[in-house]
């Protein structure tokens, strides 16, 4: 009985029998993933919108959605709100906060620590629609449990202060896993090493300069890169203050989502989402070239 | 350099383990000291309580007339090389050599130049740039060495420098830290659980168990005239016979035996529970009916290169098999190559009473006893003269 095709797996499936295994994962990705990637692309080039004329039959108008969008202050705006965003929750908000408490975390006793890791870790496992009701409530105009706290009853903290509160927001919910992931990191650290440093006379910033920070270099730069795409992508600031007041609060997503579906400008949006996309990309490549040359170096 | 005083000197840890407990003990200028011990009996905590990595929960630490109990680590003027010699991975030779110096704020270019310096003499000059992880073990301790030289500290501390050396490399670090140690003349101290590297290298040493210092004395003393059976059983390469029996006015029986008592015994009432510690070495191979005898039945003999262990369980007839031998019953006898006995043989072993020890068979300690074999610049029998420095502060 001749055979059709020569197993060279391990498995002795053969490619034809092993290609049909994959087949439906791969149909499920092209038609979840790939398709609607390239229905973007597509998108970004048309004048499709939600209702009217265009919404039957969209024309072709090339690269004009992104001239558009270079001209346009409030895209413009946005771009700055998501930087001053990432910056002030992912950078500095959770990796800060996040290192901080991991270092304390070091010297406390353990059950003290186990309960700060469950409260911490349980704010990161909360669906973010959860979490952005539990922060309404808390900075509510009328009953916000801040407002009670603060004995400032009826200021409306996310009209006044709307990017703030977002930044609060998004670092109290993310904190949790540069916590984790630093503290993992500290406890890499060889302590013999630390207590050279001490022999030496190193105080705690030398310490923390010569000796932890060479060891979590790498870890920081992951860390930083991983919370910053999500931070930079994140839409449930949208569900606190929905990009407003008068856009004072209207990072990318929340634009792209107002103007696609507020305004049902859906050629404009997909645009967007494409720079966004680039956008995405080159943090990434910058991260890595960064870990790569580290990597080189020693 | 300096003198190191501990007076009633304790670390309690946290979770209660009292792990160095009111120790006294001082060590001169310019000598090279060896701590050593069982596993867990504190070597590492009093090292690093002197270090200052621990804080003394009790007592005091004297440098020279100093103070320094509470002073931080940095300010105490003592270098340690840790086990894993504890280089920064990420610095080259020459960056971790000057390390101190960089703390102390020094200029770059002097830095260099004292860590080329203090390389240099370590043999160190043509891997100035080299990253840790390139170095080989010798090496690396090197460079730990060369950087706890740095700075020029009065005092040095080392845990267990040589347990990441092979056997080979560990022989030739030995000669090299001891030649080192004369020639800086920095009081050392030095913690190993490996005895033969302790009486190889220290001037004088002491022997700890469960925090406390059992003995203090030179290699010689304490390797001739252990204070106690725990010395004597935990120094030497083959551990002493410690055999139990009581006084006669004859002699010690043993076993149903009767030997003569160790030289310098004191006169004790007939009857006493004493214990007779005799080295292996200086157990001799005899004939059944030899006077002084004790008779046996051999049952084990290890080759050991130019000797060979000879184990005898002392008695009319062998143990049935399986039995535990009785304790304090068998005996071994170290003899030359050629010369061992058959297993199954019946033997008599006679102890050098010049050479053996008697000790309280209640509390362990020496009684009496002369180790001084020739010319070993021992204790020349004067009696508790080596007990006179053992620490004994409750
Ligand atoms: N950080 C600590 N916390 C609590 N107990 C400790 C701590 N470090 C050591 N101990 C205990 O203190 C005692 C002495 O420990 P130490 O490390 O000084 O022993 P050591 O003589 O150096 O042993 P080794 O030869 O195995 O290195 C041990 O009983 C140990 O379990
Ligand atoms: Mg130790």
């Amino acid at each position: 009985m001749p055979r059709t095709a020569v197993a060279t797996d391990a498995a002795g499936l053969g490619r034809a029998r092993a290609g049909g295994f994959v087949a439906p994962a791969l149909v499920l990705v092209g038609l979840f993933l790939v398709f609607p990637a390239l229905w973007t692309i597509y998108l970004g080039l048309t004048d499709y919108r939600l209702t009217g004329l265009a919404a039957a039959a969209p024309k072709m108008v090339g690269l004009q959605n992104f001239r558009d969008a270079l001209a346009d202050r409030f895209f413009l705006n946005s771009l700055w709100l998501t930087l001053i965003y990432v910056a002030g929750s992912a950078i500095i908000g959770q990796t800060v906060l996040g290192f901080a408490l991991a270092w304390m975390m070091q010297k406390v006793r353990p059950s003290v620590r186990g309960v700060v890791e469950t409260v911490v870790l349980l704010a990161w496992l909360l669906p973010g629609s959860v979490v952005s009701f539990l922060w309404w409530a808390m900075l509510n105009r009328r009953d916000g449990t801040l407002n009670a706290l603060l004995d400032t009853p009826g200021y409306n903290w996310l009209i006044q202060h709307p990017m703030l509160s977002i930044i609060v927001f998004n670092t109290w919910r993310g904190t949790a896993f540069s916590m984790m992931l630093f503290s993992a990191a500290l406890q890499a650290v060889p302590p013999s090493q630390l207590e050279s440093a001490r022999m030496a006379g190193a105080n705690g910033a030398q310490q923390f300069r010569d000796v932890v920070f060479p060891h979590i270099r790498g870890h920081v730069l992951t860390n930083t890169l991983l919370i910053s795409l999500w931070t930079f992508n994140d839409f449930s600031p949208y569900l606190l203050t929905a990009g407003g007041p008068n856009h004072k609060s209207e990072i990318l997503p929340a634009f792209i989502y107002n103007r696609a579906i507020g305004t049902g400008e859906l050629g404009y949006g997909a645009a967007i989402s494409l720079i966004m996309l680039v956008i995405n990309l080159i943090i990434a490549l910058l991260y890595l070239t960064l870990l790569r040359t580290r990597k080189v170096k020693t | 350099m300096a003198r190191i005083i501990l007076d009633t000197l304790s670390k309690q840890y946290p979770n209660g383990v009292l792990a160095v407990d009111a120790l006294d003990l001082t060590i001169a200028d310019g000598e090279f000291f060896a701590l050593l011990g069982p596993s867990g009996c504190g070597k590492t905590t009093l090292l690093r309580t002197v270090a200052g990595l621990e804080n003394a929960t009790g007592g005091r630490l004297l440098s020279d007339d100093r103070d320094v109990t509470h002073l931080p680590p940095g300010k105490r003027d003592i270098a340690m090389v840790f086990q894993d010699y504890a280089l920064f991975p990420h610095m080259d030779v020459a960056d971790n050599i000057a390390y101190p110096l960089r703390i102390r704020g020094e200029h770059r270019t002097q830095r260099r130049a004292k860590a080329l310096e203090t390389g240099t003499g370590l043999g160190l000059e043509n891997l100035m740039d080299r990253r840790p992880g390139q170095l080989s073990g010798g090496q690396q301790q090197r460079v730990a060495l060369a950087r706890a030289m740095a700075c020029q500290p009065s005092v040095f501390l080392f845990d267990e420098p040589l347990s990441n050396l092979d056997a080979r490399l560990r022989l030739e670090a030995r000669t090299f830290l001891k030649k080192l140690q004369k020639d800086l003349g920095v009081t050392t101290i030095f913690v190993t659980h490996d005895q033969a590297e302790a009486l190889a290298m220290a001037d004088r040493m002491a022997v700890m168990e469960l925090g406390k210092i059992r003995q203090v004395g030179t290699p010689a003393e304490v390797f001739h005239r252990p204070a106690n059976t725990f010395v004597a059983n935990f120094i030497g390469s083959a551990p002493m016979n410690l055999l139990a029996g009581e006084t006669a006015d004859d002699g010690l029986r043993i076993g149903g035996f009767t030997v003569p008592f160790p030289h310098d015994s004191p006169r004790l009432p007939p009857g006493t529970p004493v214990t007779l510690g005799a080295r292996p070495e200086y157990v001799d191979v005899v004939g059944t009916s030899t006077p002084g005898a004790m008779a046996g039945t051999v049952t084990i003999v290890e080759y050991l290169g130019a000797t060979a262990l000879v184990s005898v369980q002392i008695g009319d007839e062998r143990v049935p098999d399986g039995a535990d031998p009785v304790l304090g019953l068998t005996v071994q006898a170290m003899v030359a190559e050629g010369t061992e006995p058959q297993i199954g043989a019946r033997i008599g072993v006679t102890h050098q009473p010049n050479r053996s020890l008697l000790y309280a068979a209640d509390t362990g300690d020496l009684v009496s006893g002369t180790g001084s074999g020739t010319g070993s610049g021992t204790g020349s029998g004067i009696p508790g003269s080596t007990a006179a420095t053992v620490s004994t502060t409750p």
